[in-house]
């Protein structure tokens, strides 16, 4: 039987497998690896800047604003589609679980950041604001709930179709919710924040839940909230791997058409044409691979170790390769290559190719980087560990990857 | 005289359990337009793809030349060019850029290349668009585009899917006109198509498929001789023909 309930967990699992596919090729991609080196070298400079931080520091203010900026944002998770503006406003009035469900739901995912933010600023909390850990817990599960009220309010506070009132409500919410928070971590008496509370829940109830009985929703506002919040996931994915429902603009980037000039007019070309073009201007190929290389450059400049360069460099290259090694489906929905005579071969030959074109760039430009910085033979390391990486990848790695699928689909 | 392209006894579909063309045969012969007709869903882009290699056969062959697709790829591909019902770009490619491929693609040297190119942009009066990318094309311009790189190849056998969607009127008569050309220099063209009335002036002979069969093939002639209907317009005989089908359901 078709109900409520049942629908809201089917576009739940939906989404989920949807998103843990991305999150799988975003772990893959060389992400959690600098996350790791983040946490590493994060957790040394974290102590560090602690004490360099003048003791004026306003940190009440900063974890006020923070937070208040963190629970005022954020709207309930609908999964509402387009179409629902025809199939489901009929259903309204019984739409109660569905978005009972929503709210839960919603609730917990931003619970779970609130309390990764918190993780992240602990230090910063008890050097600054008060040592007590069950103090910081109370004050997390206050926050808890008072994203609860939020999400709940603001949920009702969707109903209000003028643009104007509705962004209102919300500067409403937001400058309650910077008096409460403020109230938590400028630790004020229990009275004080139980009446508060007390206030936000008659307010509640008093005003918000009554917007429900009076007003309809506004579907193609809930559509617009899912669509943004699935679009701002596509984004970050997007940065790792390639998604194909975010069509992302092509990008003539005339300057980068010196490429274009590795690839000489003759048949055995084709790939090596079409990969050129569609590593310069289409989705995030350039993106990622400038990315990756400032990101590096950066590391470098602030690593003080000899040794930690040299493995910053390595990583990074690698991390840029294995980026580069997504060129390989660019094309595969493109049913005019298929035609193309003899190019049976050519694809793996160009992939490497462009592989080891654009890894002697970022190679050189880690090397010379390197020595200017810090002398000729850390430059000469980094250089030849950066070589060695593009090396192993486009004549080990690249050719395996391109084997396994000769097996299998393609 | 041996056909360009000889379709014999073809079965085929997506699953073996459940094929779409049933022992279809006929050629297209040098100097030749060949119609190929029928309604939505009566095999015309199952037969397609066949012929472009892109599907093997149940049972039955097709021969470009005399030659298969699974003993001779690159010259089986090398002798066709292919017109989609949909315009296939690449969207991080410019006009020219796409004219460039194709004729790397087919081992055209560089100087007939810029020649036939040129040639082309102006007779389709795209000439100030070479620079452009695709997201700036209507469909039609689009259609121009894959109209342009087939002709660029210049093959022995054309195959085009619909091939007049989203034209606009000079564009229709610009792609007829070098259709006929190329049938005097010898090539063959199998078209699928809806639009009867233009069928009927431009193509030598047509092919009815309906259900993944032939039910009628010939010059307007024989088809009039084979329905019992002398006289009458390809748009009759088709409504006809398919309509008897209706009545048998």
């Amino acid at each position: 039987m078709w109900n409520e309930k049942k629908l809201w967990d089917k576009r739940r699992s939906d989404y989920w497998a949807m998103a843990v596919k991305y999150l799988r090729l975003i772990a893959n991609s060389g992400f959690l690896f600098t996350i790791y080196l983040l946490f590493v070298f994060g957790s040394y400079y974290y102590g560090q800047f602690l004490e360099w931080l003048p003791e004026t520091f306003p940190a009440v203010l900063f974890f006020t604003a923070l937070f208040s900026w963190f629970i005022t944002r954020g709207r309930v998770r609908t999964f509402a589609k387009t179409g629902d503006l025809f199939f489901l406003t009929p259903r309204e009035g019984k739409m109660a679980p569905y978005f009972r469900s929503s709210i839960i739901y919603s609730w917990l995912m931003e619970t779970f950041y609130m309390a990764f933010l918190l993780l992240i600023l602990a230090p910063l909390f008890f050097d600054r604001i008060h040592p007590s850990g069950s103090l910081l817990l109370s004050i997390f599960l206050l926050l808890s709930g008072l994203k609860w009220w939020n999400l709940a309010s603001g949920f009702e506070e969707q109903r209000i179709q003028e643009q104007s009132r509705y962004r209102l409500h919300t500067v409403i919410r937001a400058g309650l919710n910077i008096v409460t928070v403020y109230a938590l971590f400028s630790v004020q008496p229990i009275w004080l924040i139980g009446g508060l509370a007390a206030f936000l829940l008659i307010f509640y109830f008093a005003y918000f839940y009554k917007l429900s009985k009076t007003h309809s929703l506004k579907w193609d506002r809930l559509v617009d909230i899912e669509d943004q919040t699935v679009m701002t996931f596509y984004r970050i994915a997007n940065s790792f791997t390639d998604v194909p429902a975010l069509k992302s603009k092509v990008r003539p980037r005339n300057w980068l058409s010196f490429l274009f000039r590795f690839v000489a007019y003759k048949q055995g070309n084709v790939y090596r044409y079409l990969f050129s073009r569609a590593f310069a201007r289409s989705n995030d190929y350039f993106g990622i691979y400038i990315r990756l290389t400032l990101l590096g450059l950066l590391f470098l400049f602030v690593v003080q170790l000899d040794w930690g360069r040299w493995l910053i460099a390595a990583a990074f290259a690698y991390m840029t390769a294995l980026q580069l090694e997504t060129l390989r489906h660019h094309f595969n929905m493109s049913s005019m290559v298929e035609l193309y005579p003899g190019q049976e071969q050519g694809k793996f030959e160009s992939h490497k190719f462009w592989v080891q074109v654009l890894g002697s760039f970022q190679t050189v430009i880690f090397g010379v980087f390197t020595t200017v910085l810090y002398g000729p033979v850390n430059g000469l390391v980094v250089l030849l560990l950066a070589a060695a990486v593009y090396f192993y990848h486009s004549s080990v790695r690249l050719g395996k990857v391109y084997g396994n699928a000769s097996g299998a689909a393609e | 005289m041996e056909p360009i392209l000889k379709v014999d006894k073809l079965s085929g579909g997506y699953q073996r359990s459940r094929p779409v063309l049933h022992e279809v045969s006929f050629a297209v012969k040098k100097h030749e337009i060949v119609g190929l007709i029928g309604l939505n869903g009566a095999g015309k882009s199952t037969t397609i793809k066949h012929i472009l290699g892109l599907m093997e056969p149940h049972s039955g062959e097709v021969r470009l030349s005399g030659k298969t697709w699974a003993k001779n790829r690159d010259e089986y591909r090398q002798s066709m060019a292919y017109i989609p019902e949909m315009p296939l770009l690449y969207e991080e490619m410019t006009l020219w850029e796409h004219l460039e491929l194709t004729a790397m693609a087919y081992g055209l040297d560089e100087k007939t290349f810029k020649e036939r190119a040129e040639a082309l942009l102006k007779e389709f009066r795209m000439e100030k668009m070479g620079n452009w990318f695709p997201s700036h094309f209507s469909k039609g311009m689009r259609q121009k585009v894959m109209i342009m790189c087939a002709f660029l190849v210049s093959p022995a056998l054309y195959v085009a899917d619909e091939p007049f969607v989203g034209l606009d009127p000079l564009g229709i008569k610009s792609f007829l006109d070098r259709m006929l050309e190329m049938k005097e220099r010898g090539c063959g063209i199998l078209m699928s198509t809806h639009i009867l009335a233009t069928a009927e002036k431009y193509c030598d002979r047509f092919i009815l498929l309906h259900n993944g069969r032939i039910i009628l093939q010939g010059t307007l002639g024989e088809l009039q001789e084979q329905a019992g209907m002398p006289g009458s317009d390809l748009d009759d005989i088709y409504t006809e023909m398919t309509k008897e089908d209706n009545h048998v359901e």
